[in-house]
Formats: C-alpha cells, sequence, structure tokens
C-alpha cells in the first residue's frame, strides 16, 4: 500500500512540476470525456422528458389511431396515410361501459390574426374530456365545456406561449377574437403552461384548443385523427381494450384500427432514443481514442527522457513490474486528471442548458467516465510502460 | 562471497566485429575485502564492476554468489540481490533528481520484498545526523554540492545494510579533499561494518586505499 502511495506520489510530482505538459496532454481526454457524457446527459434528459410527457397521461389511459401504429418494433403506417374515424366510432366508443372519459382529436393549421401579431397557429379541436386526459388545468378565464360543444360555440382556449405572441400577456388574451382562416373565434381561457415541447411531443403551450363539434367547421366529413379515452381504474385495462376492440371490428377490420397504451409508446421512443444515443456516443468516443493515442505519445517522450533515472531504480532493486507499474500509473493518473477535468466541464455544460433543457448527468455516467479514463490510461500505457521495464539496467543507467 | 570463472563479455558490433569487454576473468572475492579494481579507460573495469554488481550478465563463463549461479536465477531474483546484497556508488552519484535526499536514500527499502526490522525513515534520518546532512534532508540533489550528494548516495547504498558497496570511480567527479573524505568514509564502513567494498578507479592514489588490487588491461585481469 506504502509502495502504491509512493509511486502515486511519484507521478504526482511530476505533473507539478509541468502543470501545462500535463494539461495540454490530457486535453484529449478532457474533451472526449466531456462530448460522451454530455452527450449521454442530454439523451438522458431528454428521455426522462418524453416519460415524464407520457407519466402525465396517467395509467389508465389509451389511444384508439386508425392504421397499425405500432408495427415490429417501431411506428408503422398511422393516421396519415390510413383510415380516419368519424362521428360513427365517436358513438360506437361511447356504448363502451368502462370509459370514464373520450377526446376525439381533430387537428386544424392555419393563419390567426392576434391584435399585435399575425402567425401560423394550430388548433386541437377535442372534447372536454380532454384537458382531463392531458392533464391541463385552466391559467386564466375558463376552459370550454359541454354546453359549449353543443352550442358548436366558436371559442377557443390557448396554451400561454401563443396567447403571449399574438396578444402581448396571456391575460391579455382573455375575450380576445382571433380569425383563423375566416373563422372567428373567441378566446375564453388560457391554460396553465406545461413546460418544455419542441422535443418529441407537441408543445402544448403553443396550441389552441376547441369544441371538436365546432372544429367541424374545417371538416365537413366529421372525421377525427384518433381518440385518447380513459378508462375506469377499477377494471381490468385489457379487459376495456377487448370491449373496445369489440366495438370497433363491427366496422373494421382488425389491421385498421390499433388500441395502444401509452407505456408502449414510450418503449418504443425510447428504444429509439436508446439507439440514436449509443450511436452519438460511438461518435464522441473517437476523441477519447485521440485523447489515448497522445498520452501514449507522451508516455513515450517521458520513458526516454527518465531512462537514467530507470537504469539507477533497477540498480537498487526495482523489478521489472516496479518499473511497468510506476509507467502504468503515471499513464492512468494523467488519464483520470483529464477523465475528472471533463467531467467538471459536463456538469458545468448541463448547469448551463439546464434552464432550456432537461438535461442531467447520472451516476453511471460519472462512474463510466472515470472507469472509460483509467481503462485508456492502461490501454495507451501499456507499451510505452513496458518499453521503460525492459530496457536494460547497464544500458539505462550510462543513458545520457 | 563473490566467484567469476572464465567470465567473458563482448559486443557484436556488426557482422563481422566482435568486440571483447572482458576476455575470461576468473576472480573470487571474499567477506570484507576492500578490492581496488584499476585499469586504464576502456580497459573493461567498468564491464567487471557491472557484472560483479548484477546489473549485466557475461556472455560465457558463469558468476557465483553465496555458492548460486546467477545463471540460473530469474530476473526478479537477480533485483531483489542488488536490493539486498549490494550497494551501488557511481561516479555521476545518480541520485533521482524529482526525490528529496531523503526520499533517495530510503527509495531501497520501497522495493524491497524482504521484511525490514527497522524503520527506513528513522535509519536514514539517523545516518544524515551521523554524516551532517540532517538540516539538508528536504532538500534536491541539484540544491547540493558534488560531496554531499555522493555521502547521500552512499547512504542509499546503506539503508538495505548490504554485504558489499560497489564504488564505480567514486571521487571521479570530486575535488581531491573531498574524495579522500569519501574514501576514508568507505575504508571505515569496510573496517567497521565490515562490509566488502570494490573501488573502481583510474587513478593510483585511490587504488591505494585497497588491500588487494586487481589491474584490468584490454579487457583482461592480470595477474
Amino acid at each position: 500500500m506504502e509502495y502504491f502511495l509512493f509511486i502515486f506520489k511519484s507521478a504526482l510530482e511530476d505533473f507539478k512540476r509541468s502543470k501545462m505538459q500535463t494539461f495540454l496532454t490530457s486535453l484529449g481526454i478532457v474533451i472526449g470525456v466531456f462530448a460522451v457524457i454530455m452527450l449521454m446527459a442530454l439523451g438522458l434528459g431528454l428521455k426522462k422528458y418524453i416519460s415524464d410527457q407520457f407519466e402525465a397521461l396517467g395509467k389508465n389511459t389509451l389511444f384508439i389511431a386508425p392504421g397499425q401504429l405500432l408495427q415490429g418494433g417501431g411506428f408503422g403506417t398511422s393516421s396519415i396515410l390510413g383510415t380516419r374515424f368519424d362521428v360513427k366510432d365517436l358513438q360506437r366508443l361511447q356504448r363502451v361501459r368502462d370509459l370514464t372519459a373520450i377526446a376525439p382529436l381533430a387537428s386544424k393549421s392555419g393563419r390567426g390574426k392576434g391584435t399585435i401579431k399575425t402567425d401560423y397557429v394550430n388548433i386541437f379541436f377535442s372534447s372536454s374530456d380532454f384537458f382531463d386526459i392531458a392533464g391541463f388545468t385552466v391559467g386564466q378565464g375558463r376552459l370550454f365545456d359541454k354546453t359549449d360543444l353543443d352550442k358548436k360555440a366558436k371559442v377557443l382556449v390557448a396554451g400561454p406561449k401563443i396567447a403571449e405572441k399574438l396578444y402581448g400577456t396571456a391575460l391579455q388574451a382573455v375575450g380576445k377574437k382571433i380569425s383563423i382562416d375566416n373563422v372567428n373565434f373567441t378566446i375564453i381561457g388560457i391554460i396553465k403552461s406545461k413546460g418544455g415541447g419542441g422535443f418529441g411531443g407537441p408543445d402544448y403551450d403553443s396550441y389552441f384548443f376547441g369544441p371538436y363539434t365546432t372544429g367541424f367547421i374545417y371538416n365537413p366529413e366529421k372525421q377525427f385523427i384518433r381518440f385518447a379515452v380513459k378508462t375506469n381504474p377499477d377494471v381490468n385495462l385489457s379487459t376495456v381494450k377487448e370491449e373496445i376492440k369489440k366495438q370497433m371490428l363491427k366496422r373494421y377490420k382488425e389491421d385498421d384500427f390499433s388500441i395502444v397504451e401509452p407505456t408502449e409508446i414510450l418503449s418504443i421512443v425510447n428504444s429509439i432514443f436508446g439507439i440514436m444515443n449509443v450511436v452519438l456516443v460511438a461518435i464522441a468516443s473517437i476523441s477519447l481514442l485521440v485523447g489515448g493515442i497522445g498520452i501514449m505519445n507522451i508516455m513515450y517522450v517521458t520513458v526516454s527522457d527518465k531512462t537514467r533515472e530507470v537504469g539507477i531504480r533497477r540498480a537498487i532493486g526495482a523489478r521489472k513490474t516496479d518499473i511497468l507499474l510506476q509507467f502504468l500509473i503515471e499513464a492512468i493518473a494523467l488519464s483520470i486528471i483529464g477523465g475528472s477535468l471533463g467531467l467538471g466541464l459536463a456538469f458545468v455544460g448541463v448547469l448551463l442548458v439546464h434552464n432550456f433543457f432537461p438535461a442531467y448527468i447520472d451516476l453511471v455516467s460519472v462512474v463510466l467516465a472515470l472507469g472509460v479514463s483509467s481503462l485508456i490510461g492502461i490501454i495507451f500505457g501499456v507499451l510505452p510502460a513496458r518499453k521503460a521495464a525492459n530496457l536494460e539496467p547497464v544500458e539505462a543507467i550510462r543513458y545520457e | 562471497m563473490i566467484k567469476l570463472v572464465g567470465v567473458t563479455k563482448n559486443y557484436q558490433i556488426d557482422e563481422e566485429t566482435v568486440f571483447y569487454a572482458l576476455r575470461d576473468a576468473n576472480l573470487e572475492i571474499k567477506d570484507r575485502e576492500f578490492i581496488s579494481i584499476i585499469g586504464p579507460s576502456g580497459s573493461g573495469k567498468s564491464t567487471l564492476m557491472h557484472l560483479i554488481g548484477l546489473l549485466d550478465k557475461p556472455t560465457k563463463g558463469e558468476i557465483i554468489i553465496q555458492d548460486e549461479k546467477i545463471s540460473h536465477l530469474s530476473d526478479d531474483k537477480i533485483s531483489s540481490l542488488r536490493n539486498e546484497f549490494v550497494g551501488f556508488v557511481f561516479q555521476q552519484f545518480n541520485l533521482i533528481p524529482k526525490l528529496s535526499v531523503l526520499e533517495n536514500i530510503v527509495l531501497p527499502t520501497v522495493y524491497s520484498r524482504k521484511r525490514i526490522n527497522y524503520d527506513p525513515e528513522e535509519k536514514a534520518i539517523d545516518y544524515l545526523k551521523r554524516f551532517g546532512l540532517y538540516e539538508k534532508r528536504n532538500s534536491f540533489p541539484n540544491k547540493i554540492s558534488g560531496g554531499q550528494q555522493q555521502r547521500v548516495a552512499i547512504l542509499r547504498a546503506l539503508i538495505m545494510e548490504p554485504k558489499l558497496i560497489l564504488a564505480d570511480e567514486p571521487t571521479g567527479n570530486l575535488d581531491s579533499k573531498t574524495g579522500k573524505e569519501i574514501m576514508d568514509l568507505l575504508k571505515e564502513l569496510n573496517e567497521k561494518e565490515k562490509i566488502t567494498i570494490i573501488v573502481v578507479t583510474h587513478e593510483v592514489d585511490i587504488a591505494a586505499y585497497g588491500k588487494r588490487i586487481i589491474r584490468v588491461k584490454d579487457g583482461r585481469i592480470e595477474k
């Protein structure tokens, strides 16, 4: 133990004497570890963000979509190509006993004219159950309700971001008129911000929401892109799934629709991001390789600088393994210093992007960073160290 | 204690030329001897010393240390012998520049596989006090004089309590007064501590310290 401390101390003392050289040598590792950890942190953050979004939907939520939504482990051909649902399907779903909330979904994009600005806007048309299923609560004004649906009222609820964009502040938007493709709506309320957005899931803060009955203005065929439903928590989810399936099979073939749980979508999203992350990290690892070669290079220089020292140590009784360990530990220390600096830099990086990107560093990343950098030290240090260990004592001690 | 039997050391310079650094050397060194090996530069005396000190291996012949043929020993075992049995003193002192005086002296104990029944640092401090170098214990080799460096080197050679000290031109880089001090010290170690001393030199008055003088010329030991 004392022996290792001694060797480790020797290595560190060398670094003290040449701080700049130590820093430059380990710079490759610094950059490599920084890139790998940063990418892992971004990937982790993204994954967590998406799973949070789906978890907000709750355990008793199902999606019913036309076509095969999930196919062969990925997203299959979905609503874009397949059939669309319509009001008849809505009526069928209403016959399923164990559904506590049903939200049919139709969407519309167009130019929305606000008081400050005219911008391209997106509207989701749905039932009042939508707010419950998506977990939205009212921020200002009110949400639309059954009466609005029955009256086909031309009202909209806005996300706070789009309201701010078009009217200055969310509060000012309430009660204002908006014209979207020549149809005039009244904004009756603003939802509380759901935050985030832009990565994977839609940014609900930038959407408008309206009663689906009103939405038929744009949609004379009265079609829906999908349904989101909430099931009775006391009833087994797969039983409800069967009930829905029975209703839908009356009209469609088995392949024409799919009933999926958010967790199923989540696992696919996770696997896609998993693969993406592995590829990115693999690319970033190339810089680790370059860093390792840098360390190998400087270690060869160190060995030839210290040839005489090796000779002296051998003369007073150091074995080949003692010399090997001395240089190996030096290489490992060098690359762990780089790894720690890279990790520190990645922490700073995560703090900097934290406000607009939910990145975070987990324990696995820390262990990986230090583990990989010591591994690089070993791999790229072993050849120079072996060269030092195999020097002939008598030749080494005469080396000038 | 040490026997050289028909020891030859040669180097293949190119395909046709072979350089004989030492030819058919036979030598026996007994316990507590003080031997001077003298010869002009290039005579093979350093090669002889490196062979006795187990820093080098003979091309032909056998070196026997305490009844053990070294050709039968592993590299690790030979390293241990260098560590425990021999202490080296060199012309260029050969202290490790980045280690302090004290660290240099205890360095052999770091590499020792033998159980040491004393505290190396205490012993080193003890030595330093006796040699009047205690104040310099934390200095680095380049901050002390040549004579002081050579004394530190001798202390490093002593720390493992060796049977043999090999000194290769120990006074070569010192003025004559300091050189004499170093030689007196080696003499004292031989007489009081009963350590076998071998000094390699090309100076006659240094060689005169030896109780036995071995002359080397053109790679041969002169009878």
